[in-house]
Order: C-alpha cells, then sequence, then structure tokens
C-alpha cells in the first residue's frame, strides 16, 4: 500500500509537469524548457501570499500566470517558431529569467509553506500524511479531466489536428496561431499547479525546477508527439520505476538503475527492429478503421 | 546546511572539477613567486559565491569579512598601512574559483586568501594557495579528509560538533542512532567519526541512508529510517534536501518532540523554512549572535547597521568576522606581506577573542582549537547559549599537514 501510494504521489506530480510541457510540444513542436522554473513560480506563490487559504493561493497562482504567459508565446515564441532550436533557446532564456528574477526577489534560502491538511489518514492499516494523498488526488483528476477534454470534446479534437497537421488545419479553418497560444498557456498553468500544489512538500527555491526537469524529460522521451495519454502514461511508468527501485534497493544504487534502465530503454527503441515491433503492436492493440 | 557544510552539488560536479583540477595540474602554469608586493598595503583576496545556490551564505562570508578588516583598519591596520581587499564571485563553481584564485595572485598579487562555501571549491582555492605559498582560510563548518599546508579553517570541526552533542544526544533521547546524509564525500566523513562517536557513548547504530542530492520524494528514505525506530536522528542532509527531507520526515511521523535530531538542518541558515520544526532543540556551534560578549554585540550591531540585517546572523558570518583578524594579527606577527612568513605566523599565533581564550591551529590538521557552545533554539532562529562547553580539541592527524 506504501508503494502504490508513494506512486501515486510521484506520478501527480511528473504527470502534471510532463502533461504541460507535452501539450506545449504538440502545438509549438518545442521542448518548454523553463517548465520546471513555471513550477517554481507556482510554488513560490503558495510560499508568499499567506494571507489567503492554500486553496485560494492556488488558484491564484494559476490565474496570475495566464497573462505572462499569453505574453511570453506571443511576444518570444511566436516569432522564432520557424527555427525550433531558437524557440527552445527562448525557453531557456525564459527560464533563467524566471530562476534570477526569484533569486533578486526571494534570495536562494529555500522555504518551505505548511501543509494545509496536517496529521495522517488510515488507509488500508497504513497511516498516510493527509495533504500528500490530497495533492496526489487532485493532480490525478486533473490529468484525468484534461486528457477528458484532448480526447472526447471538439476543441481537444482542433488541437490534436494542429498538432498532427497545422496547415491542414489552416485550411479547414483553424488558426493554429491562437491554438498554439492556448496550449502554451495550459501547458504553462498545469507547469503552475504542480509547484503550486506540491509546495508542502518541496523545498521551494530558485533553482528547484532543475530537480523536475529530468524525470519529466524522461517521460516526454518515451511519449508519442501529440499524443497525451502515452505522455501521461510515460510519466506513470517513470514515478513507479523511481518509487520501486528506490523502495527495494539503496538511494544511491536505486538512482544509477534508474538512470541504466532508461538510457538502456531509450537506445533499445531506437532500434529500427524494435520500432517495426512496436508499431505492429499498435496496429493490433487499435486497428484502423475503414470509415 | 546548504552551505555552510563542505559539500559539492552533484557527484557529477565534483568529477568534473576534479579533472579541471587534474587538467589544470598538468598545465604547469604555477603561480608561486607572484603574490606579496613588499611595502605596499596588505591585499586580500577573498573569493565567493555572491550568485547561486549557495550565495546567501556567500554573502554573509563577504559581510563578516569586511566588518573584520573594517575593525583592524580602524585600530590601525596592519604595519601602519590600511588593509585592501578584492572581492570575486566564484558563483559556487570550483573551475572558476581556481581561476580567480590565480588571478587574484597573479595580477592582484594579493598576500592572502579567504572565502569560498562548498567543500569542493575549498579545495580548488586551496590547491592554487599551495601552489603560489600563499594562506588561505576558510569560515565553513565542518572539515575533510585531507588537509593543506596553506590552508586553514576557522569553522567548527566534525569531531568538535560530535564530541559534545552525540554522547547528549544518547543520554536523552536513547541508544538507537540512526544516520541521514546526502551522498558525497562530507556526510560519509560525518558519518563515518559519528558511528565512532556513537560507539563510544555506548550508542548503536540502527540505520544508515545516503540519497543523491536534488531528491524530491523522501518517501522511501524515511520509510526505511522509520522502521528502524530510532531514538536519535542524525541529518547530514544537505542544501535544499535538507528541507525536503525533514519535513517530509515530519508529515511521515519520523521527526517528532521523542525523537533526538541533529545535524546540518539545525543549522541557522535553515531556520526560516524549519523553524516549527527545530525550536527547543539543541545544537552545538562554535559562534552565536546571542553571545554578550562586547566584541560579539558590536559586531551583531554593525552587522544589523550596515545590512540592514534583521533575521539570526549566520554562523559563517561570525567565523569570517573573528577568522580574518586572526590572519591579520599573524600577517602583523610576519611583518611583511609574503605568504610564506604569514603562514608561519598563523601556524604559530595565540589568539584571544570570543571564540576561545589562546585560540590556535593544531599543526596535525590546521583545525582551528577553540570554544564550542551548546545552543537551544528559540522562536525567532535566537540560538541561545544553554552551556559554553570550552575548548574542544580536535588534534586527530590529517594527511597532508601531519
Amino acid at each position: 500500500m506504501d508503494v502504490l501510494l508513494a506512486i501515486l504521489s510521484q506520478f501527480g506530480l511528473y504527470g502534471l509537469l510532463t502533461l504541460g510541457v507535452a501539450i506545449i510540444f504538440a502545438a509549438l513542436r518545442v521542448v518548454n524548457l523553463a517548465q520546471g522554473d513555471l513550477a517554481m513560480t507556482g510554488a513560490y506563490v503558495a510560499v508568499t501570499a499567506t494571507t489567503v487559504a492554500f486553496g485560494w493561493r492556488v488558484l491564484l497562482a494559476l490565474a496570475l500566470c495566464v497573462l505572462p504567459l499569453l505574453a511570453i508565446e506571443r511576444v518570444l515564441l511566436r516569432r522564432p517558431l520557424a527555427d525550433g532550436l531558437a524557440t527552445m533557446l527562448v525557453t531557456w532564456g525564459v527560464g533563467m529569467a524566471l530562476r534570477q528574477g526569484a533569486e533578486l526577489l526571494f534570495t536562494s534560502t529555500s522555504r518551505t509553506v505548511a501543509a494545509p491538511a496536517g496529521g495522517t489518514v488510515e488507509l488500508l492499516g497504513t497511516p498516510y500524511p493527509a495533504y500528500r494523498l490530497v495533492s496526489g488526488l487532485v493532480a490525478v483528476a486533473v490529468i484525468a479531466g484534461v486528457l477528458l477534454v484532448a480526447y472526447r470534446t471538439g476543441w481537444g479534437l482542433t488541437m490534436r489536428a494542429v498538432a498532427d497537421n497545422p496547415t491542414m488545419a489552416a485550411l479547414l479553418g483553424t488558426d493554429p496561431r491562437r491554438m498554439r497560444s492556448a496550449a502554451f498557456v495550459i501547458g504553462g498553468m498545469l507547469a503552475v499547479l504542480a509547484g503550486a500544489l506540491y509546495s508542502p512538500l518541496l523545498a521551494v527555491n530558485p533553482t528547484m525546477g532543475f530537480g523536475l526537469l529530468v524525470p519529466m524529460f524522461f517521460a516526454l522521451l518515451f511519449s508519442r508527439p501529440g499524443a497525451l495519454g502515452t505522455a501521461v502514461t510515460a510519466a506513470l511508468l517513470v514515478a513507479a520505476l523511481a518509487v520501486l527501485l528506490r523502495t527495494w534497493l539503496t538511494d544511491t544504487l536505486a538512482d544509477a538503475l534508474f538512470y541504466i534502465v532508461i538510457i538502456g530503454t531509450a537506445a533499445l527503441r531506437s532500434r529500427s527492429h524494435v520500432r517495426r515491433l512496436l508499431s505492429w503492436s499498435r496496429r493490433i492493440l487499435s486497428p484502423a478503421r475503414s470509415s | 546546511m546548504v552551505p555552510s557544510h563542505p559539500f559539492s552539488r552533484t557527484v557529477v560536479l565534483t568529477s568534473v572539477a576534479a579533472a579541471l583540477l587534474a587538467t589544470t595540474a598538468c598545465s604547469g602554469s604555477a603561480v608561486s613567486s607572484a603574490a606579496g608586493d613588499a611595502g605596499a598595503p596588505l591585499k586580500i583576496g577573498v573569493v565567493v559565491p555572491l550568485t547561486g545556490p549557495v550565495s546567501e551564505t556567500g554573502k554573509a562570508l563577504q559581510r563578516g569579512f569586511e566588518l573584520g578588516v573594517q575593525k583592524v583598519n580602524d585600530s590601525g591596520g596592519v604595519g601602519g598601512e590600511k588593509v585592501e581587499y578584492v572581492v570575486v564571485d566564484d558563483a559556487g563553481d570550483p573551475a572558476t574559483s581556481t581561476q580567480l584564485a590565480r588571478r587574484l595572485i597573479q595580477q592582484d598579487r594579493v598576500s592572502m586568501l579567504f572565502g569560498t562555501i562548498t567543500g569542493d571549491t575549498a579545495e580548488a582555492v586551496s590547491r592554487v594557495a599551495e601552489d603560489a605559498k600563499v594562506p588561505f582560510g576558510t569560515a565553513i563548518l565542518g572539515d575533510t579528509e585531507g588537509c593543506f599546508p596553506y590552508s586553514w579553517g576557522f569553522g567548527e570541526s566534525t569531531r568538535q560538533i560530535l564530541e559534545p552533542s552525540v554522547p547528549e544526544l544518547i543520554r536523552t533521547y536513547g541508544k538507537r542512532v540512526a544516520i541521514a546524509g546526502s551522498d558525497y564525500n562530507y556526510p560519509h566523513f560525518y558519518a563515518g567519526i559519528a558511528k565512532e562517536i556513537v560507539k563510544s557513548a555506548g550508542g548503536t547504530i540502527v540505520a544508515e541512508e545516503y540519497s543523491p542530492l536534488g531528491q524530491t520524494d523522501w518517501q522511501p528514505v524515511v520509510t526505511r529510517l522509520k522502521e528502524a525506530e530510532p531514538d536519535v536522528l542524525l541529518s547530514m542532509v544537505v542544501g535544499a534536501d535538507a528541507v525536503a527531507f525533514s519535513r517530509q520526515a515530519q508529515q511521515f511521523g519520523l521527526i517528532t518532540p521523542k525523537l533526538g535530531y541533529d545535524g546540518a538542518p539545525l543549522d541557522s541558515d535553515y531556520y526560516p523554512a524549519l523553524s516549527d520544526l527545530v525550536n527547543g532543540r539543541t545544537h552545538v556551534v562554535r559562534w552565536t549572535d546571542q553571545l554578550d560578549d562586547a566584541e560579539s554585540k558590536k559586531f551583531v550591531a554593525d552587522y544589523r547597521a550596515k545590512y540592514k540585517w534583521t533575521q539570526p546572523l549566520p554562523e559563517v558570518a561570525g567565523n569570517a568576522y573573528f577568522g580574518i583578524q586572526f590572519f591579520l594579527a599573524a600577517a602583523g606577527k610576519a611583518g611583511r606581506n609574503d605568504g610564506q612568513a604569514i603562514n608561519t605566523e598563523i601556524g604559530r599565533l595565540r589568539f584571544d577573542s570570543p571564540l576561545g581564550k589562546g585560540t590556535h591551529f593544531e599543526p596535525a590538521n590546521h583545525l582551528l582549537q577553540a570554544d564550542m557552545l551548546e545552543t537551544t533554539i528559540g522562536p525567532g532562529g535566537a540560538y541561545k547559549v544553554t552551556r559554553n562547553l570550552g575548548p574542544v580539541a580536535d588534534k586527530v592527524a590529517k594527511q597532508g599537514c601531519a
């Protein structure tokens, strides 16, 4: 039970970040290197806006980030979009600016925020920190909601169409630029939510986003561009792998093995016969429809 | 403590730094004979991280250092001349520390070096100082396995911290001791000494856990520690990890008032983040801003006034303030701006300060032999002295100086 709860908690954090970066990647075809730093800004709102209840702070963080995210996409990312590398470097610059800004405003000293729900709850005889459970469940609910919107609504269909073929989507009457803006804002908001929601479990400091980037990139590595479901599944697998290894082995050994498994799997996937096998298995599992 | 214990941010970074150091060592760019102009005012090079993750501690060291130099200059300087200094920012990166230390010696012609926060940057500057035969002083807490002939540590050593604190923790809370640490050299070194002292105090080590730096989820480690049912937890989990570890250990019910808890997370650097968790606990330190001697009080008042500081003063600032006065007293005795002569005098000097009467360096390990204080952490981060432990010796010889 302990292990399942640990996976739930880690999946909530990695899932929100990975889903956010996957949405941005789908629409803009760029890896948002500022995703961890956006989480950091969310955490700082939760730490500093202490005059309001924790739940309101999370909502405040989400509300405050919309306009800056929109401005970043419109002013900084739209122009160099033709060059993927340039856009990615712009996101790195945005992340650096956020880190430096946080250091100037709050110094590099770590801060913490009290969990809004203290104490423990009993789950099948296992005592578990109440807020840790709440944050995991909220994160999973949000992830499920976003996937539902992406796969069961017209807006989600349009977004996936832009991700799949922006030229065709534009010819059919969808404005890809508007969709890209929306995708960047939503992807960024998921990161801000992750930071704010998990702030009572983490040390909040300007560089906290770095530690969150690695598992998120690993999950992105194992997902298919535009297929948000695969990004979420990959985040779940990465979280499960990390937790299981750290449960069975010492942290040092688990950490080394985690990287070996991830890199080994990525190398294996890149081999042509393994790629073909994966492609066939996907067709068998979900055969193409004739209509 | 992030910052104050000699920690390197990642094992990888340390390896890269080591490789870079090895490369520079092989390049044959010796910096000897460049330092110290005879007859000119004494000049000190200060290498500190003013940007990056440990910048707050770096700034505290710089402030303590500057006030220390100001005090000496107000009393006439060294050899009738005002002492000068050059401050450079190494951002906590050992490769940068090496370059800057070389530049300070070759271009700025400094006669001594001071500063650094992390263990890897201290080692980088120590090598340059040894090469150039220029004394180098650090104010960081903790020590390492090695020793350099031109490096002198004003921060308390691991033994000076643990020898008074561990037996007391065992007496108060119980004999079952667990150790947790970040996975790099210093926490292993700390654990080695802790195990030795726990054993001699009649305790048992029931768990030992190390985790790579940058860990966000501590559930598996905390679960294993909790299963061992310790009475005392010694933590050398450092940096931001110290905060996340302590907070999650508290949420999982490992850290309770019934558990003896000591180590890096109780340092004043972490007080703003962990105040509710450390209030009322005891912690052994070399200097605290709660000391009531006139010199400490003046330093605290000057620091607060000059830097508009309202929080507790970091211990590293006090170590730097009194440390640089020790160095300058040795320079005064040497009578000339020659690094080698000053270094010899540092080794011989007996210096009275709030850190103790006749404080001096042990030749076998270059660690300052000074008083230690048992403090109780109070609301607002007041590390009130509850017991003066007197001089706590650490004479264990180290390779490089023995």
